[in-house]
């Protein structure tokens, strides 16, 4: 019998005795990633939630902070899982529209990251830097890491993107490739969820 | 170099040296075969031995006398602060990890790692964030805050120089490579096995490398947080760790010991699974109850995540709450002690061969079961409040590091080194090594635990005069250390030795059961030209005997 | 430095209530450890004289059992037992040893510094720097703090440690039972010289602490000894005024480094780097670094009649 383990060859057709976990190497080890990730935000959530409520610069901080518009940017980056759901659909059928929705998608990440960065140069106009307070060392920290794994994100997105525009006769991006991307994107997407509740909503519960 | 299924030689190659995918440095510096890969990582874990060692030599020949010169206190403390890093990042985590990407597609009967690429990304990012921390001595000055760093010493109102930021960035370089390589592990185990072999026939190796690359996924990214927010403190001028601002200490303490914990883990798993494989060959015996020892590791990898505060009993975070972690960490200790029981138990009734591989492996036993108690001893708190911080912990996580992990991990290097090179090490140079090694390290480490009691605390540059007993002590244990680091490079020296004059191996020296002695020695490039259906936990026992792979059954319940 | 008199340095030497409640869970403990060590090795070793494989063996495979049920059960409940126990030791120890604090307000304050000891008495509002005594038979009540980095405050024979962490005050219960010197360490990595910030605690009878506690609220009279007014002179401009507090000295009042109004009375300096004489001081004083490299005190450029005269006055500050 022979058993050619090899990363890059399409998959194999199973041995009947085959005891393996039947779900794509590729799509595994994002799911991992994605946990090893989330311990990472996790802690600096964590870090966010343990200075929030200290006398003066906690709570008090998160008044500065638009809700209202960091809200509609937060609207742009959901619905961005969702386009980039209908991409992933699209792609399944073969249908150009696929091409579409990731253009859409990519669109709606990188106005979300330019809300982010409007937002944090109005918060350094009033003085609110990474290194004012407990507020600010946290809160900068917390989103500029999430700011980061957007960006990331949009790059993915794009190759993904290069990858099926190159057509038929190039590599084609396979179902596989394109969902771990977009396992990536929805993580991120959930990671904000987070993010967006602890920071922005929270004052609202007390 | 590529790795086409269809290049391999069909010449049989008994020398590592002369397969001829690995001629030339080009083919090592471009790999992505997972062996190559695991003799790099091995390679250099133990040069980067041989620096640590000679690291903790300094230490001791300075601690050889009170109040001596031999090294001033800012030169002892950066020195004490690499030895620490140096063993723990750049020998412990790339030994295992060599052990784990050479032998995982072996045992489990495939090609190479699910991620090629990712494993060679992973060594390669150990490599410069290595040289990236030993760079900070010409650049200002090497970190000086200790291999856990805490603040505020750690920040940069108390140690100015760049040593620190070096330190954080490299640690947080180095595990992102351990991740992948975590990542890696699992999914190879998961999806590559070969036809027949279940998760529950897995070699115990395997199976300990499994839970391993669980703790290593999920607590470095521990790690890495912490790490982003003491850089941030010392480049950003944020304030995460600075109590007059707002900040916590304690923070930094949690978040590293959340990761500290697991990581220590980490070090030892894989130890396990090499003496878990050794011990029964040589004593002509499977594994005794081979499914308590894989359900005990799995219930290891769970509550490792939840002793983290006992780095802490210390600290006074309140009696209730150090207690709950005081009864996970006494708890922990029950699935780590059965695995002795039934190291033990292997051996009895079985026809023991004494070979080096062996005697590592016993003296691992030992010492382990040493280490272990000393540890326990921590987990009742108030026997932490008197002798954490003193000698008496430096005795405790050496004899599980030293005594645990590197005895038990040269085990394994004595019995897969003909696997990997083809060549027998010398069984006369390693008796040497091996009883050197074992007066060296015990004469050093024992008395720490008497010099605990007696006071000395740990991480002090010298000692007054006068103090009973420490002089004396400190003195024998400085002269046991040249012992132990003359073992050391006497393995070295054996490694290298054995390479151009060692024996020819043979496939299967050992007469042993798991599928990495089916291949050649060296593997070919793919590893096997064929694979058989696996039905047990022994595949060669079965192909020997027709059955009993597993024993006699009795007792099979896991 | 003076420790030949000292009490032994030993976790094992009993000088606090507390420590005996510890001693007596560290034998528990050791004895059970030591048990499980001596049957580990005791198996090993018969295991090893009973089936080394002889010469004349046949090469055949011995029988390979797999397992026994009930040997697992027995070697999985007994450990778990034993730690149930030490569980439950540990409760108690921990709730005798340090029972919560309440709102009693403490009877000595310690506080860590790069590279000394604090010691206040809030009760008498004395405060001394490196070497402090306490009454035999009273529970005190200890505060400890840090006022730069982390350290950790330990005397062996007095029982536990206690972290001193900035911004995260601990508390720690005292109960001496005999009259001694006890030695200690900052146990702690606190930087450069954490070897050498030693402690010495001076456990004496209630009608002494008395008397030394007088001594420290009042002034040290001053002294006849005209080197010793020229002294005080050349301390109140040389800049040591800009660190060190001095009772008897209207001038001296920063509390930047170690009090030093009663200094003539602590066996060591630095916190046990030199025995306290008028020549050591004066070495010290000349050039700190040398003694203890890395401390925070600068080298302040002190001519010999100088820092002799300093000497001098200082060491009349009893």
């Amino acid at each position: 019998m022979h058993n050619t383990a090899h990363a890059s060859a399409p998959s194999q057709p199973k041995h009947p005795l085959d005891t393996n976990l039947k779900v794509d190497r590729n799509i595994l080890g994002m799911a991992l990633f994605i946990g090893s990730e989330s311990v990472f935000f996790l802690l600096l959530i964590l870090a966010y939630v343990n200075f929030h409520n200290q006398y003066g610069t906690g709570a008090m901080a998160a008044w500065h902070l638009d809700v209202v518009k960091t809200g509609i940017f937060s609207i742009a980056l959901f619905a961005s899982s969702g386009t980039l759901w209908l991409a992933e659909r699209a792609h399944a059928k073969q249908s150009g529209m696929a091409f579409f929705w990731m253009i859409v998608t990519i669109g709606l990440g990188t106005t979300f990251i330019a809300g982010q960065g409007m937002e944090y140069a109005e918060l350094i106009r009033e003085n609110l830097t990474i290194s004012r307070d407990m507020f600010g060392s946290t809160f900068f920290t917390l989103t500029g890491f999430h700011g980061f794994h957007v960006i990331v994100g949009l790059i993915l997105l794009s190759i993904a993107l290069w990858i099926m525009a190159r057509g038929k006769k190039q590599h084609e991006i396979t179902e596989v490739g394109l969902t771990c991307v977009s396992m990536y994107w929805h993580f991120v997407d959930v990671v904000w969820v987070a993010v967006f509740s602890v920071v922005y909503l929270w004052r609202f519960i007390k | 170099m590529t790795q086409g299924a269809l290049e391999h030689s069909h010449k049989p190659v008994n020398w590592v040296a002369e397969v001829p995918e690995y001629k030339g440095i080009l083919s090592w510096i471009t790999s992505i075969d997972h062996k190559q890969l695991g003799l790099l990582y091995i390679m250099s874990a133990f040069g980067f031995l041989i620096v640590g060692a000679l690291l903790g030599l300094t230490i001791r020949m300075q601690l050889m006398f009170p109040m001596a010169h031999v090294v001033n206190q800012g030169q002892y403390n950066q020195i004490f602060t690499m030895h620490g890093t140096t063993m723990v990042f750049f020998v412990g985590m790339p030994l295992l990890f060599g052990f784990a990407v050479y032998l995982t597609p072996l045992m489990i009967g495939a090609r190479d790692m699910a991620f090629p690429r990712l494993n060679s990304f992973g060594y390669w990012v150990y490599i410069f964030g290595a040289i990236m921390l030993f760079f900070s001595f010409l650049a200002g000055g090497g970190p000086e805050a200790g291999w856990f760093a805490y603040p505020p010493l750690s920040e940069k109102g108390y140690l100015f120089n760049s040593g620190q930021n070096y330190w954080a960035l490299s640690l947080f370089v180095t595990g992102l490579g351990s991740v992948a390589t975590g990542i890696n592990l699992i999914v190879t185990i998961l999806t590559m096995r070969a036809p027949g072999m279940t998760l529950k026939r897995v070699p115990l190796f395997v199976w300990m490398i499994l839970m391993d690359a669980f703790l290593v996924t999920f607590s470095l990214p521990a790690l890495n947080a912490a790490l982003v927010m003491i850089l941030f403190d010392r480049i950003l001028n944020t304030h995460f760790f600075d109590a007059t601002v707002g900040g916590s200490p304690l923070l930094w303490q949690h978040f590293f010991w959340f990761f500290g914990h697991p990581e220590v883990y980490i070090l030892i798993l894989p130890g396990w699974g090499a003496v878990s494989e050794v011990i029964p060959v040589f004593s002509r015996k499977l594994l005794f109850g081979a499914g308590i020892m894989a359900a005990s590791t799995v219930a290891i990898t769970f509550l490792s995540f939840g002793v983290w505060v006992h780095h802490m009993f210390t600290t006074g975070l309140g009696t209730a709450p150090l207690y709950i972690f005081a009864v996970t960490s006494l708890l922990i200790a029950v699935p780590t002690g059965i695995k002795v029981w039934s190291w033990l138990a292997t051996m009895w009734g079985g026809k023991l061969r004494f070979s080096v591989s062996m005697l590592h492996a016993m003296a691992f036993l030992i010492q382990f079961t040493i280490g272990g108690l000393s540890g326990v001893g921590f987990a009742v708190i108030p026997i932490d409040w008197q002798l954490t911080d003193s000698y008496f912990v430096v005795a405790h996580f050496h004899y599980v590091l030293v005594g645990g992990m590197l005895f038990s991990l040269i085990s394994g290097v004595y019995y897969w080194y003909p696997k990997a090179t083809g060549r027998m090490m010398s069984e006369t140079l390693g008796l040497w090594q091996f009883w050197l090694f074992v007066i060296g390290f015990n004469g050093t480490f024992f008395v720490m635990h008497i010099l605990g009691i007696l006071g000395m605390p740990r991480r002090v540059w010298t000692y007054p005069v006068g103090m009973p007993g420490w002089a004396e002590l400190n003195f024998f244990s400085s002269c046991c250390s040249i012992i132990l680091v003359g073992s050391l490079l006497l393995f070295v020296y054996n490694l290298i030795w054995s390479f151009y004059h060692g024996k020819t191996a043979g496939p299967n020296p050992w007469n042993a059961w798991t599928l990495e002695w089916l291949a050649d020695s060296p593997p070919i490039a793919e590893n096997f030209e064929r694979v058989p259906v696996v039905r047990s936990r022994r595949p060669l026992w079965d192909l020997e005997f027709g059955s009993g792979g597993d024993g006699d059954g009795e007792g099979q319940h896991a | 430095m003076d420790i030949k008199n000292a009490d032994l340095t030993s976790i094992f030497n009993i000088a606090t209530t507390q420590n005996k409640y510890l001693n007596d869970l560290h034998f528990f403990t050791g004895a059970v450890c030591l048990v499980i060590l001596f049957i580990v090795t005791g198996l090993l070793i018969t295991i090893v004289a009973k089936f080394r494989t002889p010469e004349s063996d046949d090469g055949s495979e011995p029988k390979q059992t797999s397992g026994n049920v009930r040997l697992e059960i027995i070697w999985t409940a007994i450990p778990l037992a034993i730690v149930i126990v030490l569980g439950v030791l540990t409760a108690i120890v921990m709730v005798v040893v340090n029972p919560a604090v309440g709102s009693k307000k403490p009877d000595l304050i310690v506080i860590g510094h790069q590279w000394w000891w604090e010691y206040q008495y809030p009760k008498y509002g004395v405060t001394t720097a490196n070497e402090f005594c306490l009454p035999v038979d009273k529970n005190y009540l200890v505060e400890v703090l840090a006022a730069d980095v982390n350290h950790s405050f330990w005397v062996p024979a007095f029982g536990q440690k206690m972290d001193a962490i900035p911004g995260h005050p601990n508390y720690l219960w005292l109960h001496p039972t005999k009259k001694g010197l006890f030695l200690g360490t900052c146990s702690e990595y606190c930087g450069a010289q954490h070897g050498l910030m030693r402690i010495m605690a001076n456990v004496v009878s209630p009608q002494d602490f008395e008397t030394w506690i007088e001594a420290q609220k009042s002034s040290a009279p001053p002294s006849d000894d005209p080197a010793a007014a020229r002294g005080k002179v050349a301390f109140n401009s040389a800049t040591c005024v800009q660190c060190h507090h001095v009772a008897a000295d209207a001038e001296a009042k920063a509390l930047i480094g170690p009090d030093l109004s009663h200094i003539a009375q602590r066996k060591t300096l630095g916190a046990g780097v030199l025995e306290n004489n008028t020549e050591n001081l004066t070495k010290w004083m000349q050039n700190p670094q040398q003694f203890k490299p890395g401390v925070y005190m600068p080298n302040m450029r002190l001519t010999d009649d100088q820092a002799h005269d300093i000497a001098v006055y200082l060491e009349s500050l009893k």
